[in-house]
């Protein structure tokens, strides 16, 4: 798979079919984009609970259309993006994709963050027959829409694909674990994957000794650390959001008790990584800022662009992890599908994504699947030296780096 | 102009805007404005649903997300659990949450002691107590429930088009609730009970039940709201449906447009909704959102009492001036008292009380009271500070329960009626420092005590109003606030306000003290009139002159008991009673 | 069943959490009872001093003790400025809390314009290892937090209760007329209770940013069981805050400790809901 991705990123200079980013190099000078701009509008939870990760998406959709328009433009003209702040609220964004389509009149949508607004959007979408690629929606069952596509390649079910390399990395080591506590937040997405970990963990015979579920801006860690501290599982799991499980393992740093292996499903990464006790801490991920993943189209031009806007926005951890690919890929799919069509027409452009694949960020893509979902390709990266490295599956570890389980 | 004075261009302008908004789908606009004023028909019948029992009769909810919340989820499982068509899923919606106040209803307001601040913790512990069970059973249990598999019937063209037509009929409605309540007996009785509840009950007004038609009107619509708003996000779940931004917003709305207008929350509600929108360009929203908060804080600042109002109390000052001055409307003819109650035996009692005994903790303040007064009599009822005279007015009104004893109007028993029921049988009373309905004109004030005292026309209510205003001496107050009255227009006012309720029994609670000399000369011929009129008086005063000049019989308490009773004259002389009032030694 | 050891780390856990809870509704609690201004802009000013400290901590290296030093009487002025600035314009009741969430919503968007949306943490060069009391962990930044709630309000109690000061407020807040005839200067005091609230709120979020991972829009997490907090400790009165907030966190956290986390709020609140109506008598 490795070499896959570094002929992948050749064959993309060659001008293959999609994600033709990553070409700072061999292109010919061209006059600058002209005509009317081609307008793709969209929303992002600038303010409001989900404003952390939504800076990252905003970051990466600025860097992606400046480096569109310093080349040619989508279709020889230049590209524009409407963004609007929905507020971290659904109904927000369900008025706001109706101001883009039938006010602002845009060519083209992209999606907004997080499954609730996603959602939201999507229906705006169906009604309106418009394409929507977006980047991070966490319930692929409900996303019935033939038009829409998922920029994260979480596969249709994963709730059953994603538990699955975490548990894989553990029966590889020499003390699989077990027993396992499973602590799942009430949050949607996240609390259906906990399930399926719940389901995989069964299967592998690992005994379930603890299983709490929390609300989701949850105060007080303190009780269900001490619980997890009590139950001496082999493993904990976390199905976790944001810094919840940081603040969990840091009630049980005070109870001087940190589990030997813990993973963290949806975690922010700053924090996590930084943490003393966020040492050798496992999480889920589908791309991180090293080989195979640097050398996949549009890495070598995105990630360093993204390391200087992340600084100069003040963004404490300027660190291009899966969000952030996510998101260019999502913006790879729209070029690549009106490079593939020469059009704006979201039907055909639509076609042409379920026809094809698309060598993006995240790797290659099909959107052939269940509810135009391709395979899962859920990974497993660690905290190593204070720096989030994939740890499993083994290929996509930078050379030379293995898991470090006790 | 003449529209804007005349009494009912509000309601009218209101109904015509609302006709037609109903047909902006009809206009083909793009589909934004639809869903635009969608969010905004939403918060204007949220705060406005909020606002009737909040708002008027000041019982603070911040719980209002509750009822939204039942009504959301109650519309969610019904659709997709049950497949029960949508639109019957709204008025289902607004049941489930009318009972869900009408249950904690039930259970606070008959609590004296849980008003204002622990209703407002009481609505806020439920809101929380909810949202932790809904995410906790199998009514969503942490996924959220998607409603996109059912369908949406087709009313005005276009999805978006039917849930703005169904968000701005609901938006009507609770205006147009919220206009009735607001200038019915319902609204009189909540805007008593916003100023002071306990008076209210003593005017008449049953409080219990209107707090609780009004707690369930407001939740029930808070319901319906919530029903079509779940069809509109199409996916909920707890955390935005139980989220803070309901029970905070619906507040500030109505505070912003004013709580003491039906249509003040609307406006506020258009104001804030309108402002959410205003900046959510991606450049510039963290400082659109300070920009309208200091927008928001700008305006509350120079409109304090909100901005319906403000405004239109500025608009009539206007006009006022402008206008020539209108004649004085006619006065009725001076009534006479009519007593409400039966007519019985002639020389029986109307007012008997038998061994009342009331204690405070271990304060005994009535210690088996009797006493008798007699149709047509006044009863002067002395007695040394804290000997319990104002004590037995409250218990005899009802606002204290008797621990023991009996007390009887017109020989039937009404120790256990409740205040509101004794005021309406005939019995008022004054308080001894004025308890005025403080945000009711004067001539508010009187047309209330009119409406509980029975009357039903209104227009004879008002012109009563008048005239018992005139009989007081206040005649040309009657558009004051009684903030605005001195001490002794006060207590003239509580007179007025006792006897627009036509009382066969008047008791009165030291009407005289503070006031001159001459007050006092006036005060006493007044009470004259009154008895005259038809009325019986139980009078407690200190001072002893007009005691002695008023008294057809004179009962002097004593910690709690009755001491003497008897002639005016016989009584002072009792040895007993002088050695109450000046000590042993004069004995 | 769980274990005892369990059980009374939860009760820890529950009574520390309580003390912040305290300390965030001290501010609230002085305000809205003695100053009838239901003023939450002291959430806002409580993750602004957290962010404060963060930078001081992060950007300048500075002890937090040392970054509260400058913290507290800064906004301790900024709540004397703040309180100047409501009396001015005659601000009172339910107009302060749209006012109060005006202010909230300008700090959050300076937070989010100085600092960004994204998770800050504050990392100390030094690990505070927990005390041991026999077989339980005391948390000692949490137990520091506490104890200086403590001393806060039951200092805060006793000047309202037994102090000439203290008469004077109460008076103030019961009839402003009455006791300004008196020659009580309620303007003055009223400044002195609006600066001690601002400090307390700095406090309170100093050990917010010792103790959580911040974000901007966490403010309005704590609205909910604050405003309870402070109803049932009854307005105006600060140890009733603290005793309210051990409460309730005590039992949110034994919930968790015997049951499933995501039901702690039923019993906590449940709970509330019994005691109001049943009402004992140090209610």
């Amino acid at each position: 798979m490795a070499k896959h991705a570094g002929r992948a990123s050749r064959r993309a200079v060659l001008g293959g079919i999609a994600g033709t980013l990553g070409l700072a190099a061999v292109r010919p000078l061209r006059a600058a984009p002209s005509g009317q701009p081609v307008r793709v509008g969209s929303t992002l939870a600038l303010t409001g609970p989900l404003a952390q990760t939504s800076l990252i998406h905003k970051a990466v959709g600025e860097i992606y259309v400046s480096l569109l328009n310093k080349k040619d433009g989508l279709l020889g003209r230049p590209v524009e993006w409407i963004l609007l702040d929905d507020q971290s609220k659904p109904d927000v964004a369900r008025s706001l994709y109706e101001k883009l389509i039938t006010v602002d009149k845009v060519d083209l949508v992209i999606g907004p963050y997080a499954t609730g607004n996603i959602l939201a959007a999507m229906g705006v979408a169906q009604r309106y027959q418009k394409m929507l690629i977006q980047h991070t929606f966490g319930l692929p069952h409900l996303a019935k829409y033939e038009m829409q596509f998922p920029a994260s390649p979480i596969g249709p079910e994963p709730n059953k694909s994603a538990p699955i390399p975490i548990f894989d990395l553990l029966a590889a080591t020499k003390t699989p674990p077990k027993t396992v506590a499973v602590v799942a937040s009430k949050f949607p997405s996240t609390h259906f994957i906990s399930q399926g970990a719940r389901a995989e963990a069964e299967k592998r015979k690992i005994k379930e000794v603890l299983y709490l579920e929390y609300e989701f801006g949850t105060r007080d860690w303190g009780a269900i650390a001490a619980r997890i501290k009590d139950a001496k599982p082999d493993f904990v799991y976390f199905g976790a959001l944001g810094v919840e499980s940081v603040q969990a393992l840091d009630a049980m740093k005070k109870l001087d008790y940190t589990p030997p292996r813990h993973y963290h499903l949806f975690t922010a990464p700053g924090p996590l990584m930084l943490a003393a006790e966020g040492n050798n801490a496992l999480a889920y991920t589908y791309f991180e800022e090293h080989p195979p993943f640097t050398a996949r189209p549009g890495a070598a031009e995105m990630i360093p662009l993204y390391r200087d806007k992340a600084k100069q926005l003040g963004i404490p951890y300027p660190y291009f992890d899966f969000q952030a690919a996510a998101s260019a890929t999502a913006w790879q799919m729209l070029e690549a599908s009106i490079k593939g069509t020469k059009s704006l027409d979201d039907k055909n452009m639509a076609a042409w994504l379920k026809a094809n694949e698309v060598d993006a960020l995240i790797g290659k893509l099909r959107f052939d699947g269940p509810n135009n979902h391709g395979p899962d390709q859920s990974k497993v990266r660690q905290v190593i030296d204070k720096k989030w490295v994939v740890v499993w599956p083994t290929e996509y570890a930078p050379p030379g780096v293995k898991a470090i389980l006790p | 102009m003449a529209l804007i004075r005349g009494p009912h261009a509000a309601p009218a302008i209101a109904a015509l805007a609302a006709l037609a908004l109903f047909f902006v789908p009809a206009a083909h606009l793009p589909a934004f404005y639809e869903s635009f004023f969608y969010i905004l028909c939403y918060w204007i019948a949220l705060a406005t649903s909020w606002n009737i029992l909040s708002g008027y009769a000041h019982y603070l909810s911040f719980g209002h997300g509750a009822f939204f919340g039942a009504g959301v989820y109650a519309s969610a499982t019904l659709t997709t659990k049950f497949s029960v068509p949508f639109l019957w899923s709204i008025p289902a919606a607004a049941a489930v949450a009318a009972l869900l106040a009408a249950a904690i209803g039930a259970v606070v307001f008959r609590l004296n002691r849980l008003r204002g601040d622990l209703f407002a913790l009481l609505t806020l512990a439920v809101a929380f107590v909810l949202s932790t069970i809904v995410l906790n059973t199998p009514i969503d249990g942490g996924p959220g429930v998607y409603l996109s598999a059912v369908p949406l019937p087709d009313i005005a063209g276009s999805p978006t088009a039917t849930i703005y037509v169904l968000g701005l009929g609901l938006a009507v409605i609770s205006i147009g609730t919220a206009y009735a309540v607001a200038h019915s007996r319902l609204g009189l009785g909540l805007f008593a009970i916003h100023d002071d509840e306990d008076v209210a009950e003593a005017k008449g007004v049953p409080t219990f039940r209107y707090k609780m038609i009004a707690f369930a009107i407001s939740a029930g619509i808070a319901g319906a709201v919530g029903a079509v708003h779940a069809m509109y996000v199409s996916y909920v779940t707890v955390g935005e449906t139980f989220g803070i931004t309901v029970p905070v917003y619906v507040v500030l709305m109505s505070v912003l447009g004013g709580m003491r207008h039906w249509l003040g929350p609307a406006v506020g509600a258009a104001l804030i909704g309108a402002s959410l929108f205003a900046f959510t360009g991606g450049a510039s929203a963290t400082i659109g959102r300070a920009v309208v908060a200091f927008g928001l804080i700008a305006v509350i600042l120079l409109l304090p009492e909100g901005v319906v109002p403000t405004l239109l109390r500025r608009a009539r000052g206007w006009l006022k001036k402008r206008a020539k001055p209108a004649a004085m409307p006619q006065v009725a003819p001076p009534a006479a008292l009519r007593s409400r109650s039966p007519v019985s035996q002639a020389g029986a009692p109307l007012l008997a009380c038998f061994g009342v005994e009331k204690s405070f903790g271990g304060l005994r303040a009535l210690r088996g009271v009797s006493l008798e007064v007699k149709r047509g009599e006044i009863l002067g009822l002395v007695g040394p500070n804290g000997s319990g005279k104002t004590t037995l007015i409250n218990v005899i009104s009802g606002q204290y329960r008797r621990d023991a004893g009996r007390i009887a109007l017109d020989g039937h028993d009404i120790g256990r009626t409740s205040a509101h029921r004794i005021a309406a049988l005939g019995i008022a009373r004054t308080y001894q420092i004025p308890r005025p309905f403080a945000h009711l004109t004067a001539l508010e004030n009187v047309i209330l005590a009119g409406t509980f005292g029975g009357q039903a026309d209104r227009a004879a209510i008002r012109a009563e109003a008048q005239h018992w205003l005139e009989f007081a001496g206040l005649g040309a107050r009657a558009e004051t606030l009684p903030g605005e009255l001195n001490l002794h227009e006060g207590k003239f006012l509580e007179l007025a306000r006792a006897l627009a309720a036509h009382p066969s029994l008047l008791m009165l609670d030291e009407v005289l003290a503070g006031l001159t000399p001459s007050e006092i000369a006036s005060a006493v011929a007044l009470i004259r009139r009154i008895r005259d009129a038809g009325a019986s008086i139980l009078f407690v005063e200190h001072n002893m002159r007009a005691v002695l000049e008023l008294s057809d019989q004179l009962v002097v308490l004593n910690y709690g008991q009755v001491i003497a009773a008897g002639a005016p004259r016989e009584v002072v002389r009792d040895p007993e009673v002088i050695t109450a009032y000046l000590g042993a030694a004069h004995a | 069943m769980p274990s005892l050891n369990l059980l009374g780390q939860a009760l820890v856990s529950g009574v520390l959490i309580g003390g912040l809870y305290g300390l965030l509704g001290l501010g609230l609690t002085l305000s809205w009872g003695l100053l009838h201004l239901i003023n939450i802009a002291y959430f806002g000013l409580a993750f602004l001093s957290a962010y404060l400290t963060y930078h001081l901590g992060t950007v300048y290296h500075l002890e937090p003790w040392f970054s509260g030093l400058i913290i507290v009487p800064v906004f301790f002025a900024l709540g004397v400025g703040l309180h100047w600035a409501l009396a001015r314009f005659r601000v009172s009741g339910l107009v302060s809390l749209l006012v109060t969430f005006g202010f909230i919503v300008v700090i959050e968007a300076v937070i989010q314009l100085a600092w960004t949306a994204d998770f800050r943490k504050l990392e100390l060069p030094y690990e505070v290892p927990s005390l041991r009391l026999g077989r339980l962990y005391v948390p000692t930044l949490e137990l520091i937090a506490w104890v200086l709630a403590s001393v806060f309000a039951v200092f805060a109690w006793a000047a309202l209760r037994w102090t000439y000061f203290g008469k004077a407020v109460r008076a103030a807040a019961e009839d402003p007329a009455i006791a300004a005839s008196f020659g009580i200067n309620h303007r003055a005091n009223a400044l002195l209770i609006a600066g001690i609230c601002a400090a307390s709120a700095a406090l309170a979020g100093i050990f917010i940013a010792l103790t959580t991972t911040l974000a901007p829009s966490q403010m309005f997490a704590w609205f909910g069981v604050v405003f309870a907090v402070v109803i049932i400790g009854g307005l105006g009165n600060p140890l009733g805050a603290l005793i309210a907030g051990v409460l309730i966190g005590v039992a949110e956290s034994m919930t968790m400790a015997i049951t499933a986390p995501a039901w702690a709020p039923l019993v906590a609140f449940s709970l509330l809901i019994a005691l109001m109506i049943w009402q004992p008598r140090w209610l």
